[in-house]
């Protein structure tokens, strides 16, 4: 361990901390930066974390310098925030300070670092500035602005280092420098709109979001990528009832600061255009009480289908009615369903976030053949739950014959045949846990509300023990995790209603830090 | 020239056949080579460098025994560089010791190399300077063909081999870490610091630096011993310095003092006093990112590291320019403010935009569109530039411009105040109209 003292305060660090990470703790706010960025190689270019270090003749950067024993630090004094705010006027001369049609405005670096450090009056007229190209389309996913661009480097050393594909440099020198890509170079990997996030300023803005919302309107709530098994820690960005953007939320354990382009398009089924809205009895739209009545009148079901979609706490319940009414008979899915391809970053090979999730809740996955016998063999209604059931046409055809429940979020071919259609929420409607590939039980939040006439899939399930004779039923979303403890050996001894939230691998020695946020 | 009994460095530089190696082995050459081969170890080489009290000649005056002596042990590959990429505004002495005897550089070169156990030489050579690499390429295959270079040189077992690297024309290459990136193959931009290049340079590996005039000493060095060399020039800066000088004086070019030299002694009795007509009213020292001096301060300093660093300025690269009375100082740091806009590689901020700000404010003057607000705007801009940055461009660029606002402000509110007429030449006419 190391003594320093920063701005009077003496603290103790691992010896070899960085300097910049001992000054965030000791002023409980990072120093002003553009280019240091803690998953990315040290640029030191943008050169605005400067210190004092007692010692040293000139002023250093605390990115790019390791703590010592006994090192005395000024981070507050005069000389140190009057090279910030020289430092940070010379990063605005040259940008153009549209903030008015800026999509990075409310959560710019140039706006908050000015707002903090800055604060002077401007010695540019705008005649005096170097311009330079403005909405650059450089790939599918991103559009770049080289006029608003501070040139810290983050998206090449990212291109470079992360995602490895070098798509972006920095070109010419002097005050001419500028971002972009070689001729005929798109910025198009599955990563590329981490570029996005880690952009200080407003150069590199999602095409997707571009002009849709202003970001200080937006509200946040934490959820997991169900894009997935990998489950990326990501924070769904709503305002009223629509979300905007996905982003991911730091989790060491998991996917660190990244996430995947195709996970960010993971909000757009929400509001999709084949989402079931109002209950369906036989093909017509009916309300709750006449739905219930039918179901009544159809009886308890002989199977249960149900999908790796689902949340863990669905799993258990829908297990749960699987083995008191059909002998067990359930299916979350098929055991081949939602495959796809993985790469040696984040994005796996199982579509679907929760395949661990229904394994813990007993849940057996069956190939197609098998499932059809299943499907075949039901002398009663089949109930099926699920997002998106990936049934192939002979399944179809095979629940063609067959009284079908279906409680689901999007319109498909089984649900357009089924006797009984209820609407139910999509993930981020809803609070749940997905179990990931790690067996790391992570907790999503509700961010939007679901369709006025759907229902939230626990109470649902619930409804119907009770319609078919179970009396002793958990009556909220803490009573049902309960249950979900219970009912899963593995879970006995864990706290679903505690999980931190990093998530917890159940039985794993101590639980994870907190998350930095 | 005159005062002959200074040259060292240069005195072959009158001979029009010393670039081969038959004539440099018959003026004594390679006999330090073979003597460090045979005769010393390397920490005795070291320690008698440091102890002459050689300083990098390049500009930072850095002791060259004091870097040696940062290669870390026990690491096989390390690599010894020559910085040939003299693009020092003033500055064309490396350019001579290249042409004139190539040989007493290389020979110093594998020296040096030897000195810090590097295994491969590479003497980078300023892109402008063409007919330079074909001429030291020619000295260098010499040297193989002799034996002074490649396996088992002179038998004693070392193996060097020496590439002349060509470069592509960027001021900044000649930054030690600039010039790593480039022979590299990548951008032309220093490298941030720590680790410094000693420790972790060329392809990540300890690397020596020096300049060209800084290896060509290390010969005489070993032959004749710290204390010969110390004969001339002071406790602080030992030995002989070469430097060259342009501006309207009676004897430009280059000339080899012993350090410690009188300005005023240099002036006249070397230079000879102004041209006729011309009467001498500044002297920018070592090259031209150093501040400048007035004739009156000139007068009164000595050409060694201390005195200039006492009078403000510093002995730099030897690049000497005498600014004559009828030059406009205007004029002047607009063209060292184009140079430095034009050369910073644009990594560090406060350089790329400062040296950008400071080059657009004084076109602007030139233009006689200025404020005397713009002047504080200078001195404003001049203080988040300075020591704020990786490498010293910034630095280079304000130390001109802040000195000669210091002291030629009037001619800078002349100017302002259209009481002088400044677009005097017909290039910075154009730069301005642009």
């Amino acid at each position: 361990m190391a003594k320093v003292v920063i701005d009077g305060k003496e603290l103790e660090f691992p010896e070899g901390t960085l300097l910049f990470d001992a000054c965030k703790e000791a002023r409980g706010e990072p120093l002003p930066h553009f280019c240091y960025h803690p998953d990315l190689p040290i640029a030191g270019v943008c050169r605005l974390c400067q210190v004092e270090v007692e010692g040293m003749p000139k002023l250093t950067i605390a990115c790019n310098t390791h703590i010592r024993d006994g090192m005395v630090v000024h981070t507050r004094n005069e000389k140190v925030i009057k090279a910030h705010k020289q430092i940070l006027e010379l990063h605005l001369i040259n940008h153009p300070v549209d903030c008015p049609i800026c999509d990075q405005a409310g959560e710019c670096g140039l706006q908050d670092q000015y707002m903090k450090y800055g604060l002077y009056e401007t010695n540019v007229c705008k005649d005096d500035k170097v311009t330079n190209p403005k909405a650059v389309v450089i790939g599918p996913e991103v559009i770049l602005d080289k006029d608003r661009c501070v040139l810290c480097s983050r998206c090449v050393r990212f291109c470079r280092t992360v995602t490895k594909t070098g798509e972006m440099g920095i070109f010419n020198r002097g005050d001419k420098a500028e971002i972009g890509t070689a001729p005929g170079v798109e910025l198009n990997n599955p990563y590329s709109m981490n570029v996005v996030d880690i952009c200080p300023v407003g150069a590199l803005t999602s095409r997707d979001f571009r002009f849709k919302k202003r970001v200080w309107m937006l509200k946040s709530a934490d959820s997991i990528c169900p894009g997935c098994a990998t489950g990326c820690n990501i924070r769904l960005d709503y305002e009223a009832d629509s979300i905007f953007r996905i982003k991911p939320r730091y989790n060491e354990d998991v996917n660190g600061r990244w996430m995947c382009d195709s996970g960010r398009k993971e909000y757009k089924s929400v509001a999709a255009e084949n989402r079931l809205q109002v209950p369906a009895a036989g093909g017509s739209e009916v309300d709750w009480p006449t739905l219930f009545n039918k179901l009544k009148e159809l009886g308890k079901p002989a199977l249960v289908i149900t999908s790796p979609h689902n949340s863990l706490e669905e799993q258990v319940l829908g297990q749960y009615i699987a083995s008191e009414f059909c002998g067990g008979n359930s299916s979350s899915g098929l055991s081949d369903s939602f495959m796809g391809n993985a790469d040696d970053m984040l994005v796996d090979a199982d579509k679907t976030p929760n395949r661990a999730g229904a394994g813990l809740a007993g849940v057996k996955e069956y190939p197609a053949a098998e499932m059809i016998e299943k499907i075949k063999a039901a002398d009663a209604p089949i109930l099926i739950h699920t997002n998106d059931f990936d049934g192939n046409s002979e399944i179809v055809a095979a629940l063609a014959t067959k009284t079908v429940i279906y409680i689901g979020t999007h319109e498909n071919e089984i649900s357009k045949q089924a006797a009984i259609v209820a609407p139910v929420s999509c993930w981020a409607e809803k609070d749940g846990t997905f179990v990931n590939k790690q067996n790391r039980v992570q907790l999503f939040k509700r961010a939007v509300a679901r369709p006025v006439a759907a229902s939230e899939d626990w109470r649902l399930l619930v409804d119907l023990m009770k319609l078919w004779g179970i009396s002793d039923v958990p009556e909220s979303m803490p009573a049902v995790r309960r249950l979900v403890s219970v009912r899963v050996p593995e879970l006995n001894d864990f706290d679903m209603n505690a999980i931190a939230i990093n998530g917890e691998i159940p039985g794993s020695a101590e639980p994870d830090a907190g998350g930095e946020g | 020239m005159i005062n002959n009994q200074y040259k060292i460095l240069s005195r072959r530089f009158d001979r029009n056949d010393a670039h081969n190696i038959s004539v440099y082995e018959a003026d004594g050459g390679y006999v330090g080579l073979k003597k460090v081969l045979s005769e010393m170890s390397r920490e005795q080489v070291i320690a008698e460098v440091k102890e002459s009290g050689l300083r990098g000649r390049g500009g930072a005056g850095f002791p060259a025994g004091v870097k040696w002596g940062f290669v870390p042990e026990g690491i096989e590959d390390i690599y010894f560089m020559v910085n040939a990429d003299e693009s020092e505004p003033g500055t064309f002495k490396d350019r001579f010791l290249l042409d004139y005897d190539p040989h007493m550089v290389i020979e110093g070169s594998i020296i040096s190399s030897w000195a810090v156990r590097a295994k491969l030489c590479i003497i980078y050579i300023r892109g402008e300077f063409g007919w330079l690499v074909d001429r030291v390429q020619a000295a260098v295959d010499q040297a193989y063909a002799a034996g002074y270079l490649g396996e088992n040189i002179q038998g004693s077992g070392y193996a060097l081999n020496m590439i002349v690297h060509k470069g592509a024309g960027a001021y900044i290459c000649g930054e030690e870490t600039g010039l790593i990136n480039s022979v590299e193959g990548r951008k032309g931009q220093p490298r941030l610091k720590p680790p410094f290049p000693a420790v972790c340079g060329f392809l990540d590996k300890p690397t020596i630096v020096n300049n060209v005039e800084t290896v060509a000493a290390v010969p005489d060095i070993v032959i004749d011993g710290a204390s010969e060399y110390r004969k001339h020039g002071t406790e602080k800066s030992a030995g002989t310095k070469l430097f060259s000088v342009s501006g309207p004086v009676k004897n430009p070019g280059i000339h080899e003092i012993p350090l410690g030299l009188p300005f005023n002694e240099f002036f006249h009795e070397w230079l000879g006093g102004m041209a006729e007509g011309e009467e001498l009213k500044a002297v920018i020292m070592g090259g031209s990112s150093v501040p400048v001096l007035t004739a009156e301060e000139a007068m009164e300093t000595n050409l060694d590291y201390e005195s200039l660093a006492e009078a403000g300025t510093m002995l730099g690269s030897g690049g000497m320019i005498i600014i004559p009375e009828r030059c406009d100082m205007v004029e002047l740091i607009q063209v060292l403010m184009h140079f430095y806009w034009d050369e910073s590689c644009g990594q560090c901020t406060p350089c790329r935009e400062g040296t950008g700000w400071l080059h657009r404010i004084v076109k602007k003057l030139r233009k006689g569109e200025g404020t005397l607000e713009d002047l504080d705007l200078i001195e404003k801009v001049c203080e988040g530039m300075a020591g704020l940055t990786i490498c010293p461009l910034s630095d280079a660029a304000v130390m001109p411009i802040s000195s000669f606002l210091e002291k030629y402000r009037p001619e800078f509110e002349a100017l302002i105040q259209n009481e002088k007429e400044s677009i005097s030449s017909s290039r910075w006419a154009r730069e301005i109209r642009s």
